[in-house]
């Protein structure tokens, strides 16, 4: 280990040396905390909330992610191009030590960013909401400084799957379609079910039941809070519309009925509810009703959240951080693979390259769900196809794969919003995309750093 | 390896020039190809030799005759594209081989932002040296390249001088069996030249094999055994160099200065067997290294402090295989209430039996100058002497520009 260790010295010393470190921590501390004292929020706890935690957070995010890049691909990728690596690998050290060396040494130093940037953040974020008004300060210690766990319907999926395929049965048994037509013709009877399921008809009522599971035990006596969205086709002359809501389990539990809520579409919105509304199976029924003209849609996989306390904000956040650190992980595997093979600014275009990649998933997901790549034909109002179909939508369904290991965690979201990250979510994380992707890409750029020829150029200055 | 395990190594140069081998090159070839793998280079051609152990080794040519190509071939830093290497018996890659060698790049390929006491650290770590092994060998390794007093500036702030310095006692820490020097030299000024070559002849004594990459013909001669010659990247010539040089069909000899009578009748009866035009008689000159050494000796006795490298002091101890007294506090006591040195005491202590001519000399070159009385006035018998010699200064001060100050 004294090897390792001795190019873990060596990768802070660099970062020193070249006062990276010093740099980083100096714009992390100018983005995080001086930028939010001088920028006035609202005066809300959503307000607060967004500039305190959500900008500072996902800034850290981004500045540790490029300066990680940076560094991993420098720190390999120089040392080679600079011939101090032909000194070092001739003695008794293994390739695989330097490599892993130089990984451990960058995440040290990310872990030493992280941890100075996020007491920061959390200092910031305790000073500033003692500022706030009593009843935001309520808000925020009941909304965004908690843990709180999460109950949503149970899936629909099912039920909306079996519920299509009785519909195609019957429209086939009235007419029969071609064969070719039969999967749109299924994906739209498909879409029909699905928007019954979410849309509330004027004056009509949607129920929720949503079972807390063994929570239930803890949350006797607790208030919890309702979260939810909706869309509309239609817009009004205010920008909102009314909604009412129940809760309780008829014949079981007290009923509690909300005054009528003017809230704007396309935005999430919570409200709290009294205690022990739920029967002892842990069941809560929500029911709300549409008293407009026009329906309104709940969509099923975000409409509708029960949301209880879990823990403490301190060891969520830490939580949070932690996956954060798993991103920074992955980035720097990423770096160093691409140093091991590439010269340093060869690898730093290819590694931002893919990090560009990842935030661009979006229009590779919606190609995945169209199933072809070619553009809405307006004329005939289809989309049709392209004949690189067959190579690019499964290369995206692979690359979505992949990008989704990272992806499927939001930690700022779930900060941002007071959701309780798991210690199962961090495990979940740190097995995904550390121990797997990282571990890919560790193992790939050891195996090219190990065949590598490290004398094949001279020195540049 | 222990102090003990390499003073069992053959301790004489002669007697080392056995048959145990530890590299041995067969059918060596190295193409360099461009990316799309078409062959750009032919930098090693079939080239074979054995180097064994205790000896001096050169592999002498031109630029670009593959040298360094064989150096880096057989550090396992470029592959071959055909034939093999063994070092220690095992290939170039073989991790644990490692810890028996020491190498000096052909540039300082140092990290420019460690100062030489961290670098020196970190290669010790490297080779996983106790912590006190560690500290000992770097002070000693500063000291023996002369840069102790400047251990604190970082590397990247150095001279090419003094990085090749840094880079010799990087090469050195762990105490190799086999040292593989690339142009060592290079970049040193004639006092450092020197120096390296008293150290390589000094490792040699001791059982080390040395393998000597240079295009610098007096280097090799100084201090090789054997030696290939490069060009194209075929072994063009190969042997002992005493074989390589030697001239069977005529004889030197040199003697004092000669009365004229006892001149003419040596060459009389010398005459009598050699045609009168194939004896020649001259006066031997020294070289100019010699030369030079002479003139800084003297020019140090009103040495400055200097901001660069110093001259080298003694060959590191663990470097000579002695073991470090440990400092009691009856000897620091001694040492602190001791009277100053008279100074006759100046003169230079009688070597002891291990140490080397070479490493007396190196002694003389570098030891303080005594802080008793000023020294004597020069003799007046010596004024030739004296204005030739500052004659000289001036010349070397014009070529090499004005010492640091």
């Amino acid at each position: 280990m004294q090897r390792v260790f001795a190019i873990i010295w060596l990768t802070w010393k660099a970062a020193f040396r070249f006062r990276l470190f010093l740099v980083v921590a100096a714009l992390l501390l100018l983005t995080v905390v001086a930028f939010p004292l001088l920028i006035k929020d609202d005066g809300t706890a959503r307000g607060f909330t967004q500039i305190v935690l959500t900008y500072t957070l996902s800034t850290i995010a981004a500045l540790l992610g490029l300066s990680t890049l940076w560094l991993a691909c420098g720190t390999l990728a120089r040392d080679i191009e600079e011939c101090q690596m032909q000194v070092v690998a001739t003695k008794p050290i293994a390739r695989w030590q330097i490599w892993i060396g130089k990984y451990l040494g960058i995440l040290t130093l990310n872990a030493a960013l992280l941890a100075l940037s996020g007491a920061s953040v959390y200092a910031l974020l305790q000073f500033r909401a003692t500022r706030l008004p009593p009843e935001q300060q309520h808000i925020l210690r009941s909304e965004v400084l908690v843990a709180r766990g999460s109950a949503r319907e149970a899936s629909l999926e099912q039920e909306i799957q079996s519920e299509t395929d009785r519909l195609l049965r019957e429209r086939l048994a009235r007419s029969p379609v071609s064969q070719v037509d039969l999967a749109e013709v299924r994906k739209q009877i498909y879409e029909q079910v699905k928007a019954e399921y979410q849309l509330v008809q004027p004056g009509y009522i949607r129920v929720w039941e949503i079972n807390l599971g063994p929570a239930r035990h803890r949350l006797r006596d607790k208030p919890l809070q309702i979260r939810f969205k909706y869309n509309s086709a239609d817009r009004s002359p205010s920008g909102t519309f009314t909604v009412l809501f129940q809760v309780g389990v008829p014949d079981k539990t007290p009923l509690w009925r909300s005054e009528p809520m003017s809230v704007a579409p396309d935005t999430f919105h919570e409200f709290e509810i009294p205690p022990n509304l739920f029967d002892a199976d842990g069941l809560l029924t929500i029911s709300a009703l549409n008293p407009n003209n026009t329906s309104l849609l709940f969509p099923l996989d975000e409409g509708m959240e029960v949301l209880y306390p879990q823990g403490g904000f301190a060891p969520n956040y830490l939580r949070g951080l932690g996956i954060i650190f798993c991103w920074m992980a992955v980035l720097a595997a990423l770096g160093l693979a691409a140093a091991s093979l590439m010269s340093f600014p060869v690898a730093a275009f290819f590694s931002l390259s893919l990090l560009a990649l990842v935030f661009f998933s979006g229009t590779m997901a919606s190609a995945v769900a169209e199933g072809t790549i070619a553009e809405f034909d307006a004329e005939r109002g289809t989309r049709g196809s392209s004949p690189a179909d067959v190579v690019v939508i499964p290369t995206f369904k692979a690359l979505l794969a992949v990008i989704n290991l990272v992806k499927s965690f939001s930690p700022v979201d779930s900060l941002s919003t007071g959701r309780s990250i798991t210690w199962g979510q961090l495990g979940l994380a740190f097995a995904q995309i550390v121990v797997l992707l990282g571990g890919l890409l560790c193992a790939a750029g050891i195996a090219i750093f190990h065949r590598r020829e490290l004398a094949t150029a001279q020195a540049t200055p | 390896m222990s102090p003990a395990a390499l003073t069992a190594v053959s301790p004489t140069r002669s007697a080392s020039s056995n048959n145990d081998v530890v590299v041995s090159v067969r059918g060596l070839t190295k193409v360099f190809k461009d990316f799309w793998g078409r062959p750009k280079a032919l930098a090693v051609d079939n080239v074979d030799f054995d180097v064994r152990r205790g000896e001096v080794f050169g592999l002498l040519g031109p630029n670009g005759s593959g040298k360094s190509t064989t150096v880096k071939l057989i550090l396992g830093l470029l592959h071959p594209t055909k034939g093999f290497i063994e070092v220690f018996g095992h290939s170039p890659r073989h991790v644990a081989t490692k810890e028996r060698i020491g190498y000096l790049p052909e540039e300082s390929y140092l990290y420019r932002y460690l100062n030489s006491r961290e670098t020196l650290e970190f290669f010790g770590n490297l080779f996983e040296l106790p912590k006190d092994d560690r500290r000992k060998r770097a002070e000693q390794l500063l000291e023996m390249v002369g840069l102790s007093q400047v251990h604190l500036r970082s590397v990247g702030e150095f001279s090419k001088g003094m990085q090749r310095r840094i880079g010799l006692a990087q090469a050195l820490i762990n105490d190799p069996d086999l040292v593989i020097l690339d142009e060592p030299t290079s970049g040193l000024d004639p006092i450092g030249c020197r120096e390296v070559k008293d150290l390589i002849l000094a490792l040699a004594r001791r059982g080390k094999t040395v393998i000597l990459s240079s295009h610098l013909l007096a280097d090799v001669e100084d201090v090789c055994d054997r030696v290939v010659i490069y060009y194209g990247g075929r072994i063009q010539a190969m042997g002992p160099l005493r074989e390589l040089l030697a001239n069977p069909d005529a004889i030197q000899i040199t003697t004092p200065a000669l009365p004229r009578e006892t001149m003419e009748r040596v060459l009389q009866i010398i005459r009598q067997d050699v045609a009168a035009d194939k004896v020649r008689v001259d006066t031997p000159t020294q070289n100019l290294e010699t030369y030079f050494l002479d003139v800084v000796q003297k020019a140090r006795q009103a040495a400055a402090e200097t901001s660069g490298a110093t001259s080298g002091a003694r060959v590191a101890a663990y470097l000579r295989g002695e073991a470090e007294p440990a400092p009691t506090p009856d000897r620091i006591l001694e040492r602190l209430t001791a009277p100053p040195p008279k100074p006759v005491e100046a003169a230079p202590p009688a070597p002891a039996p291990a140490e080397t001519a070479a490493q007396a000399k190196l002694e003389a070159l570098t030891r303080p100058e005594p802080a008793a009385p000023a020294p004597a006035p020069a003799p007046a018998a010596e004024p030739a002497r004296q204005a030739e010699l500052e004659k000289a200064n001036e010349k070397l001060a014009a070529l090499l520009g004005k010492p640091r100050s």
